[in-house]
């Protein structure tokens, strides 16, 4: 199912996110990888499930695989696709294998840089930029490949993009975030906000654009992980506020406490979004939790 | 220009087999702003090798200051007619240059043995004295027009084409925190010149055909031909 139906009919969207193993999934069937026992937690809780792309440039296993298990489970996965790791012709590839394995939503991004992750000499390729990754994905939709070949047979997938309200000067990422518009994005999930003051600057310019946008939250697991993103995690700022939120409890009642204070936020913003991105890594078993405490249900929408 | 730094001397030191006799040459122009192969560096470099017992038949930095050792013609004469002697006698070349001038040597020879002394890095503008800096990549199909004259190939770390990706921090590159974003300068610059409308038409993916390489030039005074996968392209200075 494509989530664009979704938010064409009006549903507030609800997605979670897994992260591929570094490693291989064995070929006993029985056997469940990590990203499918995080995404059991998911289960009637969200509508679909990013399955991020060798995210920060850490070498795992393939976006794709993982998304085709999710799928034979019953899930319903969202591809991410990065430009660092595939030139044109990869990339056009992967979309039509994609479609023929079963899936039918793509989030395309830039990618990480190859310096941040763990393979520091790689050749970043960046053949294409996300704009141009947008507009190449549409047109295959259309029965196309970039140069205009024709398609024997045309994938129907949705294109989702990324959009970074931190971002300053904000102009610069609205020009890029129209741009992705005009190249057949058609829906927009955001990278982690933690800030009312940046929410609300980005929807007053953002919904003028006029397509769905997720507001994308990332949990706060401890203050060490809040310093650690102001340290490394680039385009991304954890207020002061929220460190010593999470702080104030003990190791054992984070889970709640961040259910709590995330749950908190999204209730507070959502009527402002068209859905929520819920990136928990690793901690699925809070979302239903931080639903419950923001007043998100799926349950009418959700397999 | 062409940047270059010098390899370590030890590593220098491993070219060379035992008793293998080099002539050292290195370059008047890029390399001697660099400080990896001027005359003083060339002298030097033959008597570093000298002390680690290497066995140097001469050393030569051709021409003038600011003549450059990749003008073939002229490290042709120099090497064969005023060193004759010594570049016969030599069994190999240690270029201190960048890697064009490392082939010049190989042409001025006749196919002489080469070891590269330098690292080259990069194609830059000499800011000063003491800063060499990087703003193109000779890509073959120059698209600053629409930035307003700053390379993004060059100045973003993913050479997007589109605006910036998410990642800039205090204006900052995701890649390096003590770089500027080149999307971010691009954007200042445009928008203190009143010019944010050159950056907001689609780009269109990049001719990777012009930047494939070896690429080559056929140059007359009035035409010239850049030979690359895209095929021949004839150019005229002319009306
Ligand atoms: S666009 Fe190409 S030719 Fe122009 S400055 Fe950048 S790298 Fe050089
Ligand atoms: S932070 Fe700026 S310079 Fe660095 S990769 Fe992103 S857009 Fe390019």
């Amino acid at each position: 199912m494509k989530i664009t139906e979704l938010l064409e009919n009006g549903s507030f969207v609800v997605t979670g996110e897994v992260g591929p193993v570094k490693g291989a999934i064995p070929r006993d069937a029985s056997f469940l990888p990590p990203c499918a026992k995080e995404a059991e937690s998911l289960r009637g809780q969200v509508h679909a499930i990013n399955v991020t792309d060798n995210q920060s440039a850490v070498m795992k296993l393939g976006s794709l695989a993982a998304c085709v298990r999710l799928k034979e489970l019953g899930h319903e996965p969202i591809y991410q696709i990065t430009c660092r790791d595939r030139n044109r012709i990869a990339l056009q590839s992967e979309i039509l294998t994609a479609f023929s394995l079963g899936v039918d939503n793509m989030l395309l991004l830039t990618g990480d840089h190859t310096h941040l992750g763990d393979h520091k000499e790689a050749k970043p390729v960046f053949d294409l930029d996300s704009v141009q990754l947008c507009r190449i994905a549409s047109e295959l939709l259309q029965g196309k490949d970039m140069v205009g070949n024709d398609l024997a047979f045309k994938p129907e997938m949705c294109i989702g993009a990324v959009v970074n309200p931190n971002f300053q000067p904000l102009e610069l990422q609205l020009m890029k975030m129209r741009k992705k518009i005009d190249a057949g994005a058609q829906f927009f999930q955001t990278q982690a906000v933690y800030d009312d003051r940046v929410i609300d600057d980005f929807v007053e310019a953002a919904s003028k654009l006029g397509r769905p946008v997720q507001m994308g939250v990332v949990l706060l697991k401890s203050p060490q992980m809040g310093a650690y993103m102001n340290q490394n995690v680039s385009g991304i700022t954890v207020p002061q506020s929220w460190i010593d939120e999470i702080g104030s409890v003990d190791k054992t009642d984070r889970k709640k406490k961040t259910a709590e204070m995330m749950g908190r936020f999204i209730r507070r913003h959502k009527s402002k979004f068209q859905g929520v991105h819920i990136m928990p890594l690793g901690w699925t078993d809070v979302v239903p939790m931080i639903l419950e405490e923001a007043e998100v249900s799926v349950q009418q929408a959700a397999a | 220009m062409h940047a270059t730094i010098q390899k370590p001397i030890e590593e220098i030191v491993g070219f060379l087999r035992p008793d293998e006799k080099v002539f050292v040459v290195g370059c008047n122009n890029c390399a001697w702003k660099c400080h990896s192969g001027g005359q003083e560096e060339t002298e030097a470099m033959a008597e570093r090798l000298s002390r680690r017992g290497a066995n140097v038949v001469g050393y030569t930095v051709p021409g003038p200051q600011g003549m450059s050792l990749c003008k073939l013609d002229h490290t042709r004469k120099v090497l064969q007619e005023d060193y004759s002697e010594q570049v016969r006698e030599a069994d190999s070349f240690l270029v201190l240059g960048c890697g064009q001038g490392v082939h010049t040597v190989i042409d001025a020879t006749d196919g002489g043995m080469v070891h590269p002394g330098c690292d080259t890095i990069f194609g830059g503008e000499t800011v000063s004295e003491s800063e060499i800096n990087e703003y193109c990549s000779l890509c073959g199909e120059c698209v600053i027009e629409f930035t307003g004259g700053l390379c993004p190939i060059t100045l973003c770390a993913k050479n997007l084409l589109n605006g910036p990706c998410g990642g800039a921090e205090n204006g900052k590159c995701e890649v390096d925190a003590e770089r500027d974003c080149g999307w971010i300068l691009i954007y200042e610059r445009l928008k203190a010149m009143g010019r944010l409308d050159l950056m907001e038409p689609y780009q269109k993916p990049k001719n990777h055909a012009r930047w494939s390489r070896p690429r080559s030039l056929k140059v007359s005074p009035h035409e010239a031909t850049f030979c690359s996968q895209a095929g021949p392209i004839t150019v005229s200075n002319q009306d």
